[in-house]
């Protein structure tokens, strides 16, 4: 995938069709690093499953031989000499602590090193193809010259909307402004 | 043009489970997710990359052949692969630019 950002939205695809009620995104860039941790409660795989995720001829689709989300997101951060680890409890084995946790590791000095993205729309992308389920992201960077804290907690933001499904169009666009709000600084408005 | 017509134009056979299958088009790309939505069925695909995952998108795309130039070669594994997968695999020693169109001259 040329960003990060498009990586990141398949693997968050997986964690909601697992049935998570909240799918963390997580994005740390500190020093030459990036990583990226996607964390989700949903039902989780087995140790056999657990085994074949990073191999692209395993899927749980049924319409085609191979899944290419983990095995991509693997590549990327492994030809910038990072690494991909995957961990998982099912529902079954832990009924009160169950999901799947992806971490990726990405070295951002290196000439392989896919851009982050617009991660805004993907995030947005996700809440409005998903309005039932909860997400959260928060986007770290420590750098020498950049210190930003960007967050978004959609079980926040659906109490104050009291009812008003998070699919609306005003509702994405405030989630939108919002997040860019913290990247950049809040804008004057007319 | 059959895949195995290859074989005496310049092009080294590395695993060929499907020699008779015919060639239509020519792709290029190393960035594996763009390929996988952008090859056409029957291309001879050109790229570099020769990780397990090039195996698992001309699966997908279902490319005549997989061709890697600058005479990168197919780790043991993922040629076994290629093999289970009935996956094409030639090399080339030349450049990109100047395998595809040594493949522009065989096929037109």
């Amino acid at each position: 995938m040329k960003e990060l950002s498009l990586n990141i939205l398949d693997i968050t695809e997986n964690s909601v069709k697992a049935g998570a009620a909240l799918t963390s995104i997580l994005v740390d860039e500190e020093g030459n690093t990036l990583k990226l941790t996607i964390e989700d409660n949903g039902s989780g795989m087995s140790e056999e499953v657990l085994k074949g995720v990073t191999d692209p001829f395993y899927t749980t689709r049924t319409t085609r031989k191979v899944g290419m989300g983990l095995p991509l997101l693997k590549l990327a951060a492994e030809q910038t000499g990072g690494y991909m680890t995957v961990q998982s409890k099912t529902r079954e084995a832990d009924p009160e602590d169950h999901g799947t946790k992806v971490e990726a590791l990405f070295y951002q000095d290196s000439i392989d090193f896919t851009p982050l993205g617009d991660v805004v729309s993907t995030i947005c992308t996700l809440i409005q193809g998903h309005p039932d389920t909860d997400f959260y992201f928060r986007h770290k960077i420590r750098k020498p010259d950049k210190d930003v804290l960007v967050e978004m907690d959609t079980r926040q933001i659906r109490e104050v909307l009291d009812g008003v499904p998070l699919n609306e169009y005003e509702v994405i666009k405030w989630i939108e402004e919002y997040l860019n709000e913290q990247y950049t600084g809040p804008h004057d408005t007319e | 043009m059959k895949v195995s017509d290859l074989l005496n134009n310049g092009f080294l056979e590395i695993t060929l489970p499907d020699g008779d299958r015919e060639i239509d088009g020519v792709y290029i790309g190393d960035l594996l997710s763009w390929v996988m939505g952008r090859a056409s069925q029957d291309n001879a695909w050109i790229t570099i990359m020769s990780n397990i995952n090039v195996i698992a998108v001309a699966t997908l795309a279902d490319t005549a052949c997989v061709i890697l130039a600058e005479d990168v070669d197919l780790p043991e594994d993922v040629k076994a692969q290629a093999e289970i997968k009935d996956i094409n695999v030639l090399k080339s020693p030349l450049p990109i630019y100047e395998t595809a169109v040594r493949l522009h001259e065989l096929l037109s």
